[in-house]
């Protein structure tokens, strides 16, 4: 049970780090390989707060997840002027830095070796009022202005500015955003497994967080949380070695790629279920 | 610091072979072919096995170092076209987004290292020396064979490509492909042949590097993470040009050697990315490049 | 039914000189100038490749002009970005008709009032009341635009499900919900079949009837032009070549010059 229990947070903290990769890929259509490292940010900064200066859980997330938004900050504003295949690689280069600082700040940080002695804060219950709670915050977003114009400037970039849309201010609000979520599970993840280490954040786990978007569906926040959900649980369930996994999604993905590119669930959501009804007493 | 130059600049051949690769396939499909990497690694194992296989581990010697350069060439053309059929080709027929080349080269990259990892664990493993570690002097400076022969193949390498490219029937057929696939085909080139022989001599130059690499580095499952420097290489040169590429790689290579000089091999790959940042935000274009516009 | 802000009719002048572009060794606009009054209706025209696309790109800031002046009301459009001269009144549609294919027909044209929106991106998160009726108004104005240009009922369909015709109309109605003081049309009959283009023409005099404001268009179909435009401007090689009302333009010997091997 605890095993299952156990699963069950990892999954739901992925899922909450997954939504921020799918707000910048599959909102803004920026391919982030550096979301991980927000992530790492996040947990350690709240980690060191907590542990060197004694601060209360709530205010050290605050803190985390704030210094993951400055360092969106950061990549943001260099980045969401650049060409596709640039972002890419900047955000690349970005995580991958500060993986390489964190290795190198033993003094801080524990370097290679982690960070130990997290205090346990974090359990399920907690993770699954987190992903809730973000969940929506992101729904409503997807919902608002903001969803529209990113999904249109997403289609089109020179047709959304002919729209009077600010492109370059709305990917980086998005970014900033979802840096902050990212940081967030960051956090969660710090107080839950109670160990840090920099090498759990490098740029392959924001890769396995952009296949799990595209196989859900780069247009479908319903189908990033299903496909989070069942890719990072399922393996672990069924005790698949690390390399296998990755190469079961790998696979996974190129079917989908080939076969049915809008991923599994197209840009079908979930609350398609509720509109409907409600168009049918409007009429 | 003459020496230092060389080396930089055997180091830059070894990427300008990576980077004309990726600019080949950027060239023709107008994408970034992350699986590059994955080509590189996969040969360089590759040829690691076959020359165990074929040579046994006896003492090596340098005819034995182009037999295996020569297998892993044949190797990554061969799988960089085992690559376009799977990942690319059902893409082209659907004209899909650029982006899902994207992913598609991205996932293949990754599933490759794992292939590897599985088969061959994730231990490291060091690539046969085959050459003595004579130094030859020339200029009152000494360079190590290995560098000089790595500078030379590489050159060899290129200069054959080029060849190919400006000089033959092929080289004209990819060369126009790379303007308009459409209007290309409507001229009776065969894009899905055009397209397999642009891979095709991109994984060759990839299968030459992965040895390169290999010897550089001994033998990893993330040698292909290399792939990196070719892409960097390609950026300051500008993404759609074959002689940026080039230059790009070449100056990375000097400036590499020249900044762990300075800041150590620790901290300069955050050098390194800083002054490529510096570079896309100040002079996209790279080098040599042409970014084309889009028209509304 | 509420009436979006009226353009009134002194507003809307746009005035074009001396634009040039050249990319690599050609010169795509060497010096066209053209003047719209407010509530005018101009038509650009000239054989293929004459530069009008181009034009437009310059005055919408697409691309920036090597040299000239655009002024739309007295102010100066030069050297801003693409949004910020759309936020001023400029609204287009393009050649090849660009929809946003992630967003519904109702979403598309509410994108183009979104940037007015204002609610921050709190109320946005939370989906305070705020937000939630700044939204509603935004989607019940949209529908209005759909109305007007024959859209009604299509609202949750995907834009690339639409036939052409019904496309081409979703652009407009999505440029009208700029609130544009001038739009700037692109070949908007182009690839309608000859009834479409006549019920395009009545929209259009509709429209115009009831916004006021001034339209730029570059069109083939002589038919549109000849139906539409109090004022043309024939554009070749980049230069302008003549102008003045469309009757005078049309018997033109130089014009006509310029078109022969033109289709219609």
């Amino acid at each position: 049970m605890d095993y299952i229990y156990s699963i069950l947070t990892l999954t739901g903290i992925t899922m909450i780090g997954v939504m921020g990769t799918y707000m910048v890929t599959g909102l803004t259509g920026q391919f982030s390989f550096g979301q991980a490292a927000f992530m790492a940010v996040g947990g350690y900064v709240s980690a060191m707060l907590a542990l060197r200066f004694n601060l209360p859980f709530a205010a050290a997330a605050l803190a985390g997840s704030a210094a993951a938004m400055l360092a969106g900050l950061l990549v943001g504003v260099p980045t969401v002027r650049l060409r596709r295949d640039y972002i890419s690689l900047v955000t690349f280069g970005f995580g991958e830095a500060i993986i390489s600082v964190l290795n190198n700040s033993a003094q801080l940080t524990g370097g290679a070796e982690g960070l130990v002695n997290i205090p346990k804060r974090v359990d399920l219950p907690l993770v699954l009022l987190s992903v809730i709670g973000c969940l929506l915050l992101v729904a409503c977003y997807k919902n608002s202005k903001y969803g529209r114009q990113c999904l249109a400037l997403r289609s089109d970039e020179l047709a959304a500015r002919s729209m009077g849309i600010d492109v370059n201010r709305l990917k980086l609000v998005t970014f900033l955003f979802a840096s902050a979520i990212t940081g967030y599970a960051g956090v969660l993840y710090a107080f839950y497994a109670q160990y840090l280490e920099p090498g759990y954040f490098n740029w392959t786990v924001s890769a396995e967080w952009l296949i799990i978007v595209f196989v859900g569906g780069i247009n479908s926040l319903t189908g990033a949380m299903v496909s989070a959900l069942i890719l990072s649980s399922l393996p672990e369930l069924l005790r698949f070695a690390s390399a296998w996994r990755i190469i079961i999604y790998c696979v996974i993905v190129l079917i989908i790629i080939n076969y049915r590119p809008n991923g599994i669930f197209g840009d079908w959501e979930i609350s398609r279920l509720w509109k409907k009804s409600a168009k049918g007493e409007k009429a | 610091m003459l020496q230092n130059i060389f080396f930089g600049l055997s180091l830059g051949a070894v990427y300008s072979l990576i980077a004309v690769g990726f600019a080949l396939v950027f060239n023709i499909l107008k994408f970034s072919n992350f699986s590059h990497g994955g080509v590189m690694s996969f040969t360089a194992y590759a040829g690691y096995y076959a020359y165990i296989r074929l040579f046994d581990g006896r003492v090596s010697s340098s005819w034995m170092f182009f037999a295996v350069v020569t297998t892993a060439a044949v190797i990554g053309a061969l799988t960089a076209v085992a690559i376009e059929r799977v990942g690319f080709r059902r893409l082209r027929r659907n004209q899909a987004p650029v982006i899902y080349y994207f992913i598609s080269s991205i996932t293949l990259g990754i599933l490759l290292e794992n292939i590897i990892t599985i088969f061959a664990s994730s231990n490291f493993y060091s690539y046969p020396v085959f050459f003595s570690s004579d130094n030859l002097s020339l200029l009152g400076t000494t360079f190590s064979v290995a560098d000089v022969v790595t500078l030379l193949v590489s050159s060899a390498s290129l200069a054959g490509l080029l060849l190919v490219l400006y000089r033959s029937k092929l080289g004209l057929a990819v060369r126009t492909v790379s303007f308009d696939v459409n209007t290309a085909s409507l001229m009776g080139i065969d894009a899905d042949r055009v397209v397999m022989a642009t891979f095709a001599m991109s994984g060759a130059l990839g299968g030459i590097s992965g040895v390169f690499l290999g010897m550089n580095y001994s033998l990893y499952p993330q040698l292909g993470q290399l792939v990196v420097k070719g892409f960097i290489a390609s950026v300051i040169g500008g993404l759609g040009s074959i002689t940026g590429a080039v230059i790009g790689a070449l100056l990375l290579g000097i400036v590499e050697v020249a900044l762990i000089g300075v800041v150590g091999s620790g901290w300069m790959p955050a050098c390194v990315f800083v002054i490529m940042l510096v570079f896309l935000l100040v002079r996209p274009r790279g080098i040599s490049g042409v970014i084309v516009q889009e028209k509304a | 039914m509420s009436a979006a802000q009226q353009s009134t009719p002194t507003s809307g002048h746009l005035e074009v000189s001396g634009l040039c572009k050249a990319f690599g060794g050609v010169q795509a606009v060497n010096g066209f100038s053209f003047d719209a009054k407010p509530g005018e209706i101009v038509g650009i025209i000239g054989p293929n490749g004459a530069g009008k696309t181009t034009a437009f790109n310059l005055v919408t800031g697409v691309y920036t002009p090597d040299s000239g002046s655009v002024v739309l009301d007295g102010v100066s459009l030069g050297g801003q970005r693409q949004d910020q001269i759309a936020r001023q009144g400029v609204g287009r549609t393009f050649q090849n008709i660009r929809l946003f294919k992630g967003l519904n027909v109702l979403e598309n044209v509410m994108t183009a009032s979104d940037p007015y929106a204002d609610y921050n991106f709190f109320s946005a998160v939370l989906a305070l009341p705020a937000k939630r009726a700044s939204d509603r108004q935004a989607a019940e104005k949209a529908r209005e635009y759909l109305d007007l240009v024959g859209l009604c009922g299509l609202e949750d369909d995907r834009p690339e499900s639409l036939p052409y015709g019904l496309q081409r109309k979703l652009e407009l109605a999505r440029a009208l919900a700029l609130r544009p003081k001038v739009i700037l049309l692109d070949e908007p009959a182009a690839g309608l079949n000859p009834s479409e283009v006549r019920e395009f023409i009545d929209l259009v005099k509709r429209l115009h009837e009831r916004f006021n404001f001034t339209i730029v268009f570059i069109e083939h179909r002589m038919e549109v032009v000849m139906n539409l435009s109090h004022k043309l401007f024939v554009m070749s090689f980049g230069k302008l070549l003549a102008s003045g009302a469309p009757e005078a333009v049309r018997r033109n010997p130089e014009v006509i010059e310029a078109y022969i091997g033109e289709e219609e």
